[in-house]
């Protein structure tokens, strides 16, 4: 599976862009989509879903132009949209059905996919019970749920993890991990923490822009050594973040042990070993 | 007082930049185009036996303010209906729950938001009817007291009724929509049958239209000196215009007590407001039905198995329709409440069980009538319930989802048909049982495309509406079911209108898929 986006671009008003000039390509494996709200990336994810066009551009799946045959990315597409909705009057098991039958899919195998399903996403004990007596959390897993169910080539997840408790993420992570290998999994968050375990490249927008793509590794990388911890006076905090990027702060005996980018290091600091947070915030503010 | 002047401001302004507003406001300044029939129309509006008024500012003045006041009351009151609700879908009526806001302020602030949505369209309907006097007038000359009058001291009290009734039945039948839809229609038909015997009885006429209409009618009286009251027509009656007879109406000068008469309706709405106020549920109702089923979801017992997603079994391709069709049926078959149904069954057994004409004329257009909440969301549920991302990326949406949508509304119509059609096969009306079959397939397109076509249901609601009131009016130009004798082409032509719309809603969706 080879997924080209390139030049892509989609614009609202005359100067006004979601996504400028983006360009990526992604193969098997998970891509993380990092940025803040508005950076665009629910606008590609869909682009990428075939749910509207691209203005300027075009996206390739294994060469073929979704935009003029969008049905190929269909027929092996798994989607889930940011905010999405269910009918609550039908029950997880009708509902999924509902959901393969748009998708053309069906068979004897079907029951057994979806009841597989419920059990992997702990759906198994409310699967015949109205969805609009779900909780937020339940009908996020449902929406997951659907997204799986036609054993799809490529996988967008557009922040699949709101709504979800900590037990929970970890099952979806686990979910996920074994499908790196066979297709092409694409997972847009705004929260660094549900990127960073799972995906084996991670791309960062801002404004509708791609402001760096690569490994996890090669991310961190550019706040090597620019990582620094210190203790601050409460007081001090607010003239602190004026000069610089803080990242955390910590209560500890009355002050505040303040996580800080700088390019170079202050006299009390000290030099902490960098994560993708780090490096996300950088970026982001530096961009 | 600012905070309330706001509150109406706001919730006004986001009624009005709907887009249903706006489809509504066009169809009503086109059926308002039609209120005082351009001299060579063959269609009269308001008849007094043969005659009309001469076209002077104060016959266009009156017959559009009276025939505003009847058809905003029915069809505004669709439009307005959902202030409630909608607020308590959007949760914003949970953010105003928790604020220092009565019940009677919440109340009165919806009443008066109604009213000002329903004003808008009669200011505009007001407008037309002086541009209608320019282009039609007998060559009389214009008098602005002639249009405001009537427009002031019959059409407002009337719509500021029907924005209260629209609250009043909010807070009483909250979720039950149909209750809502049908317990008015009910209500309208009887205040416009009723007939007031005495001078003191016009002032019990909610719609205020009785006290001109008697006056027309005691002027053609005296022209045909005649001691029987000539007959009136309201509403929309084709081809029984004869041009040659007129006469002259200069408006009339409403008594006193007339007027205080309307006032006392305006009050009485208020007092109404007030008095429904401490049973409003303040949207609780909702909030506490789902706490209750999801806290058993929550204790329910957590079955922990990871699975491998890459040994799940494989599902088989299958491109047929019929599996979306079940599961549209299942929708359409789901939606609403399930008394419903037993209405539905009492229905079907009416018609088999009156005279299959009375069937035909009146009970299948009310059997339909009460599967509007179901039909006029055919092609809507999927943004209503937020689910259009997934109907969007589906495998040939409309070739698929948009025909089993258009199936599963066709079935469930033809089902409710079903005794009568048979009845009228045995008897060998086959005509008349083809023509119920194409009206299900007509109506059922039609609520698709207006579904499409507004982005929403209302647009369809009150259409549908109007229609099943022509219906039950025996006017035969909306019959769509064949009930009226018709020419012979009755049900080619039916059958092109099906294929019209149904080619438009293939095209406009493909449109919609495109953009």
């Amino acid at each position: 599976m080879r997924l080209d986006i390139q030049q892509v671009s989609k614009r609202y008003a005359k100067n006004t862009y979601g996504l400028k000039d983006f360009s990526i390509t992604i193969e098997n494996g998970i891509l993380g989509l990092l940025g803040p709200n508005g950076a665009g990336k629910s606008t590609l994810l869909k682009m990428l879903a075939t749910v509207s066009k691209p203005t300027e551009g075009i996206i390739l799946l294994n060469k073929n132009n979704i935009e003029k045959d969008p049905n190929y990315m269909r027929k092996q597409l798994g989607f889930l949209p940011q905010d999405f909705g269910v009918y609550p009057n039908l029950n997880a098991i009708e509902f999924l059905e509902y959901m393969a039958a748009m998708k053309g899919i069906g068979g004897k195998t079907l029951r057994r996919r979806i009841n597989d399903l419920l059990e992997g996403l702990n759906l198994t004990h409310v699967a015949k019970r109205p969805i609009g007596t779900y909780s937020g959390g339940m009908k996020q897993r449902v929406g997951i749920a659907q997204a799986l169910l036609n054993d799809p080539k490529i996988i967008i997840f557009d922040e699949p993890t709101v709504g979800l408790d900590p037990e929970e993420r970890l099952r979806f992570r686990n979910l996920i991990s074994d499908l790196a290998n066979h297709c092409i999994v694409i997972l847009s968050s705004h929260i660094v923490s549900d990127i960073d375990t799972v995906a084996d490249e991670v791309a960062i927008m801002k404004s509708g822009r791609l402001i760096t793509q690569g490994n996890q590794k090669s991310i961190v990388e550019l706040v090597k050594d620019k990582v620094f911890e210190i203790t601050l006076e409460r007081d001090q905090l607010n003239d602190f973040k004026m000069s610089h990027i803080v990242v955390s702060t910590m209560r500890k005996e009355g002050n505040l042990v303040t996580r800080f980018i700088a390019d170079s290091p202050i006299e009390t600091a000290t030099v902490q070993e960098a994560n993708l947070e780090d490096a996300y915030l950088y970026l982001i503010k530096t961009n | 007082m600012k905070r309330f002047l706001s509150m109406i401001k706001y919730d006004y302004l986001q009624r009005t930049r709907s887009y249903t507003f706006l489809i509504t406001l066009c169809a009503s300044m086109a059926i308002a185009y039609t209120f005082v029939p351009e001299p060579n129309a063959n269609y009269s509006t308001l008849r007094i036996a043969d005659y009309v008024g001469y076209y002077n500012a104060a016959w266009f003045g009156y017959v559009t303010a009276i025939m505003s006041s009847i058809f905003l009351s029915l069809v505004g009151f669709y439009l307005i209906n959902s202030g409630i609700k909608r607020d308590s879908e959007t949760k914003i009526g949970q953010v105003i729950a928790a604020t220092s806001v009565s019940n009677f302020k919440y109340l009165l602030y919806k009443t008066v938001s109604n009213f000002l949505v329903l004003v808008t369209i009669v200011f505009l309907i007001f407008l037309m009817s002086i541009v209608l006097f320019f282009l039609y007038n007998d060559g009389y000359p214009f008098e602005l007291l002639q249009f405001l009058k009537p427009y002031l001291l019959i059409t407002i009290p009337a719509l500021f009724l029907v924005a209260v009734l629209a609250v009043a039945f909010e807070v009483f039948f909250g979720t039950y929509s149909v209750v809502q839809n049908i317990g008015f229609f009910f209500l309208f038909s009887i205040l416009l049958v009723y007939s007031p015997q005495t001078d003191r009885q016009l002032s019990y006429d909610i719609f205020g239209s009785k006290i001109v209409t008697n006056h027309m009618e005691n002027e053609v009286q005296k022209i045909l000196q005649t001691d029987q009251k000539p007959g009136l027509n309201i509403g929309f009656v084709l081809g029984n215009v004869n041009r040659n007879k007129k006469f002259e109406f200069n408006g009339l000068e409403f008594p006193t007590s007339f007027i205080i008469s309307r006032l006392v309706w305006i009050l009485l709405g208020l007092a109404l407001v007030t008095l429904i106020s401490p049973l409003f549920h303040r949207f609780t109702k909702k909030v506490q039905r789902q706490k209750k089923k999801q806290s058993v979801v929550a204790n329910d017992q957590r079955l922990a198995r990871e699975i491998n997603i890459l040994k799940l079994p494989l599902p088989e391709v299958d491109y047929g329709i019929l599996p979306l069709l079940k599961s549209e049926l299942l929708l359409l078959f789901r939606k609403g409440k399930k008394w419903l149904w037993i209405v539905n069954i009492i229905g079907m057994a009416f018609l088999v069980a009156l005279p299959y004409k009375i069937s035909h004329q009146i009970v299948l257009p009310i059997v339909w009538f009460l599967q509007v909440g179901r039909i006029s969301e055919i092609t809507t549920k999927e943004v209503s319930n937020n689910v259009h991302y997934f109907a969007r990326t589906s495998y040939l949406p409309i070739n698929r989802l948009l025909l089993s949508q258009a199936l599963s509304g066709i079935l469930l119509l033809q089902l409710l048909a079903m005794p009568l059609i048979v009845r009228l096969a045995i008897l060998g009306e086959t005509k008349a049982a083809f023509s119920i079959v194409l009206g299900g397939l007509l109506i059922v397109l039609f609520a698709a495309v207006s579904g499409m076509l507004s982005k929403g249901k209302k647009l369809f609601e009150v259409l549908f509406f109007m229609i099943t009131y022509a219906n039950i009016n025996s006017i035969p130009a909306l019959d769509y079911f064949g009930a009226f004798e018709h020419h012979p082409n009755y049900i080619l032509q039916l059958g092109s209108i099906s294929l019209i719309v149904l080619l438009t809603g293939i095209l406009f969706k493909k449109y919609q898929l495109r953009e």
